[in-house]
């Protein structure tokens, strides 16, 4: 997947963080979002690249995109209009 | 005043307090142990006379539940050892553990962290947050991938395991050996001295394994024909403090070695149990001791406990109230208990 060209409304850093705790911050956020707005996610846990993708789905959330750039991981997440 | 943690269960605390006219200089000096032992009460109408069934209220416990004993020790064990100063304590807790944590760092100005599956009752985070805690609420398949149902375990982990944990020191209730020793230094010896050495089975829920793992250990030790007996709910169940073995990981403190049977009681059995306690006994107890007697009630028709034939008494573990239920028992009551609307009643022409 690559970067998707998309307006970002707010970016969470979570690097040094390992997982579940990126996964639960982002949830944070995106329950504050509004529908179709963009999650800019960056994390530095290579686990993130299956729970991210997991929770989008769990969520209802878009995932735009998935940057893996070895040592961090970059996600584009688009808050979904049914919640 | 200023009492460290570890005074708890030094000599400290019986310097001002007089038991017998039960006045004490500290909430903690009411912890429990074996010269102040917490209630065994029998129960008289639910089961058969000639069963000789005891329930143990941890619930007159100074903070409300069992898991006193176990917050305690373990806040005990990390002083000892140093790990606690400066830190902030993370716990992962359905609710009881982060109470009585949260109330013993309240009286060291100790902040801590509670990570609590969502499913809690809304009265238990309330009253963390009351305590000053910081509560986060955490979905039980937060991280689906490796820790299925088991979100707050693992988001409580990966707090102390990222970059800046080294603030952060995690009690770890279901690792953490001091739990299990809470309960083979207190519960055990105060049930065994309460019984008079006449307990034939013992009953506990599933959890953090800490209750069953102790005692167990300590009657065993006592004699080793006393039965052990563990309660596990459902896969899904609504019965806080009880974990099913089935969808969450057997916690490493867990000594199966302690326990001859494991019944499987569901959510409606352990529901409508708690019902008939409050009713007929008019013990205000939480679901979990209700799963605990439906449980007992199984052994007594299958003929594994004490009756008329074997003398000898059984003892349940009642882990905590109702109070901090109430929102639970409400969805389950309905209607019941209000007055009739008699409108609805002409409308319906009756």
């Amino acid at each position: 997947m690559t970067t998707p060209i998309q307006e970002v409304t707010e970016t969470l850093d979570t690097s040094g963080l390992l997982c579940p705790l990126p996964v639960y911050k982002a949830g944070l956020v995106l329950s504050r979002l509004a529908p179709g707005e963009v999650l800019h996610l960056i994390t530095t846990d290579p686990g993130a690249l299956e729970d991210i993708p997991a929770l989008a789905r769990q969520r209802g959330d878009a995932l735009l995109g998935v940057d893996n750039q070895g040592s961090r991981q970059l996600f584009w997440i688009e808050k979904g209009s049914q919640q | 005043m200023t009492i460290s943690i570890s005074n708890t269960l030094n000599t400290d605390r019986h310097l001002s307090a007089d038991r017998r006219l039960r006045r004490f200089e500290d909430i903690r000096q009411l912890l429990p142990d074996i010269d102040n032992p917490s209630p065994l009460v029998r129960v008289n109408r639910i089961v058969p006379s000639a069963s000789q069934v005891f329930l143990k209220l941890e619930w007159f416990n100074p903070f409300g539940s069992i898991k006193d004993r176990a917050a305690a020790y373990l806040l005990s064990g990390l002083e000892e050892r140093g790990a606690l100063a400066g830190r902030r304590l993370v716990e992962a807790s359905s609710g009881n553990t982060a109470i009585a944590l949260a109330a013993l760092a309240a009286l060291t100005d100790t902040p801590i962290i509670i990570t609590i599956p969502e499913g809690v009752p809304e009265e238990k985070k309330v009253l963390l947050r009351m305590l000053g805690a910081e509560v986060w609420p955490t979905p039980d398949d937060l991280c689906p991938v490796d820790n299925p149902r088991d979100g707050a375990i693992a988001l409580a982990r990966s707090i102390v395991e990222s970059d800046g944990g080294e603030g952060y020191v995690w009690p770890d209730q279901y690792s953490n050996p001091d739990n299990v020793r809470a309960h083979y230094e207190t519960t055990g010896p105060e049930i065994w001295r309460q019984t008079e050495g006449q307990i034939r089975t013992f009953v506990a829920g599933f959890g953090t394994c800490g209750t069953i793992s102790g005692v167990g250990r300590y009657l065993k030790e006592r004699d080793p024909s006393i039965l052990v007996v563990g309660v596990e709910p459902q896969p899904g169940h609504r019965l806080p403090g009880l974990k099913s073995f089935r969808e969450a990981k057997t916690p490493a403190i867990f000594d199966r070695e302690v326990v001859d049977e494991v019944i499987q009681v569901d959510d409606e059995p352990a529901y409508a149990m708690t019902k008939r306690l409050f009713r007929e006994e008019a013990l205000m107890v939480g679901p979990s001791t209700g799963a605990v007697l439906e449980a007992i009630t199984r052994l007594i028709s299958l003929g594994l406990v004490s009756g008329l034939d074997s003398p000898g008494l059984t003892v349940g573990i009642s882990p905590d109230s109702g109070f901090k239920y109430t929102s639970f028992f409400a969805a389950g009551l309905g209607e019941e208990g209000l007055p009739e609307d008699e409108s609805r009643k002409t409308e319906d022409g009756r």
